[in-house]
């Protein structure tokens, strides 16, 4: 549990750190709508190549990134065989067994979707990796101000979320430490079937549950005692600003995205051409 | 000059239906002087921490009234003032930050008082300064120590530059060495800063170091005197479910067997030196 590594930053100078968090945001939303325009295999190598590369500028070690994964390994395994059995499109071959039918494009398509899941998490991961929580709400506050116009409160949902993800850590913790409690009075959460598994998880839910409410009201009240809204204009201690690492970032961001849309639009999946230059070099 | 000044209040928190309300502050009027060092005890349920948030209307009183440095807490438009005098610190050093940088956390309270920027930045540089973590400003608390974690939410209420700072068992839940560092902070800036500090607590080696204690007891004040004093006290202590340190329990026992010890020794130096004075007699 402890190891899930969404939500945490990573406290080190980098040129990446240092971007304006605006920027990243709009990054982390362009990289999430491009990864469904990503058509080929090479098209995904080349976004790991490119997170990998993150990493490398962010002094963020790649294992981090790898890591977050592991939270949602469940839900890639039920999707890649759903989509494995029930793949709707043409098939070229088509090998049935019992109920179960695959062709050579289901397992295409579930290896596909697993890459476009995996690449999506990790690549998401590395904003809150390189942005602190502060650093994150002034930027939504800053991106969302219009809405203030119709009245939405963008400073207080902004310092929600931020608060959300600092708690991620730290409710992970409290539920690793009442596990631990539950398991030494004797509670089996290990053996049964899934029914049994979920029925064993109450009493860790249940205490999680009441130190969570525990705990924000102690947030509360530490925000109260800090003056939260004690002035109509709060003021910010760092400025956020556009700088020239700020436009190499844009260009390219710009060009690894522009080259995903080649792949898909051009060049019809460079796949294709790879398989056929090997077979030509093969002989 | 008062700092804050209790009179005749009462407080009582609702209670599930059918059942009476209890009074957790139950007419204690009392008045702390500014620059002072105040330690107040009692046992779970005494209303010490109850009294914490009245002191900077986080609670306001049912009757009765609160008054910080001449404002009263039921004013509402002076409820932020009020608050940015009265800096409060609590239990656990995790619930209370609201970034995870260092940095970002100490500033909240600036920011949200619409201070201009480089203010804001002074007083991050001086309030790391003062609870001795200016190395830690780009770090992230995630991993440090209670103790540490703790001098940061320190740090994060001396920003606002409250007059009176309120630690509501803020060493509670800190190992001895993180303990210790608390302390010697707050000591520094009761010593320095003459800064007037309410020290709630359950620790009676932390009281020792206190001017006055107050003593908590069903929502109200049962002693409040030096703690010297408090301690002479000994077995009537037991009553209000608290004891006196190591040390002057052992004073206690030598004089009850008839040794010519003063009941009211509070610190281990006093106790040697008084034995050792016995020793030599003989």
């Amino acid at each position: 549990m402890r190891d899930i590594a969404f939500g945490q930053y990573y406290p080190v100078s980098s040129p990446v750190h240092r971007l304006d968090p605006r920027l990243k945001i709009i990054f982390t939303l362009m990289y999430i709508v491009t990864m469904f325009f990503v058509a080929s295999y090479f098209g995904y190598a080349l976004v790991l190549c490119f997170l990998l590369t993150v990493c490398a500028v962010a002094h963020v070690p790649p294992k981090a990134m790898f890591k977050s994964i592991k939270g949602i390994i469940v839900l890639l395994i039920i999707t890649a065989i759903l989509n494995l059995f029930f793949y709707a499109g043409e098939a070229s071959v088509e090998w049935t067994w019992w109920i179960f039918t695959v062709s050579p494009e289901a397992i295409d398509f579930a290896l596909k979707m697993m890459f476009r899941l995996i690449l999506l998490i990790m690549g998401t991961t590395i904003l809150t990796f390189t942005t602190g929580t502060s650093e994150l709400t002034d930027a939504i506050e800053s991106l969302f101000k219009p809405l203030n116009l119709i009245k939405i409160p963008v400073r207080d949902i902004a310092l929600i979320m931020s608060i959300a993800l600092r708690f991620i850590p730290g409710l992970i913790e409290e539920t690793d430490k009442i596990m631990m409690a539950q398991k030494a009075r004797g509670a089996d959460m290990e053996s049964g079937n899934i029914f049994k598994k979920i029925k064993a998880m109450l009493p860790v839910i249940i205490p999680v549950f009441v130190s969570a409410f525990r705990k924000a009201d102690e947030l509360a009240d530490a925000l109260d005692a800090r003056c939260y809204q004690a002035s109509p204009k709060r003021t910010k201690m760092k400025k956020m600003s556009f700088a020239w690492r700020d436009l190499i970032a844009f260009l390219i961001f710009a060009a690894f995205v522009a080259i995903i849309f080649l792949d898909k639009y051009l060049w019809g999946g460079l796949d294709g051409y790879i398989v056929q230059a090997f077979q030509s070099l093969m002989g | 000059m008062t700092a804050i000044k209790l009179e005749n209040v009462y407080y009582a928190y609702e209670a599930d239906e059918g059942e009476k309300p209890v009074n957790a502050v139950d007419g204690v009027s009392l008045e702390v002087e500014e620059g002072s060092f105040v330690a107040v005890v009692g046992h779970n349920g005494s209303g010490k921490s109850t009294l914490a948030r009245l002191f900077n209307g986080l609670l306001l009183p049912d009757s009765g009234s609160v008054t910080v440095f001449g404002m009263d807490t039921k004013d509402e438009k002076q409820i932020y003032s009020i608050r940015s005098s009265v800096g409060m610190v609590f239990q656990n050093p995790d619930n209370q930050m609201v970034a995870s940088v260092v940095e970002d956390d100490i500033a909240f309270g600036p920011e949200n008082l619409g201070l201009p920027r480089d203010e804001i930045i002074r007083r991050v540089d001086r309030a790391l300064e003062q609870v001795g973590m200016s190395e830690y400003r780009k770090s992230t608390p995630f991993r440090m120590s209670g103790g540490q974690k703790q001098r940061l939410a320190i740090a994060g209420v001396l920003a606002i530059r409250p007059k009176v700072i309120v630690l509501d068992e803020s060493t509670a839940m800190l190992d001895p060495k993180g303990r210790r560092e608390v302390m010697d902070v707050i000591h520094a800036l009761n010593k320095e800063e003459k800064m007037t500090v309410i020290h709630i607590t359950h620790y009676m080696e932390e009281v020792q170091e206190a001017e006055r204690v107050i003593v908590m007891d069903g929502g109200k004040i049962a002693v409040d005197d030096t703690p010297r004093a408090v301690f002479a006290r000994g077995e009537q202590l037991k009553k209000y479910k608290i004891s006196p340190p190591a040390v002057t329990l052992m004073a206690d026992a030598l004089a009850d067997c008839g040794a010519d010890i003063a009941r009211d020794i509070a610190t281990e130096e006093e106790l040697e030196d008084a034995i050792c004075r016995l020793l030599c007699k003989d």
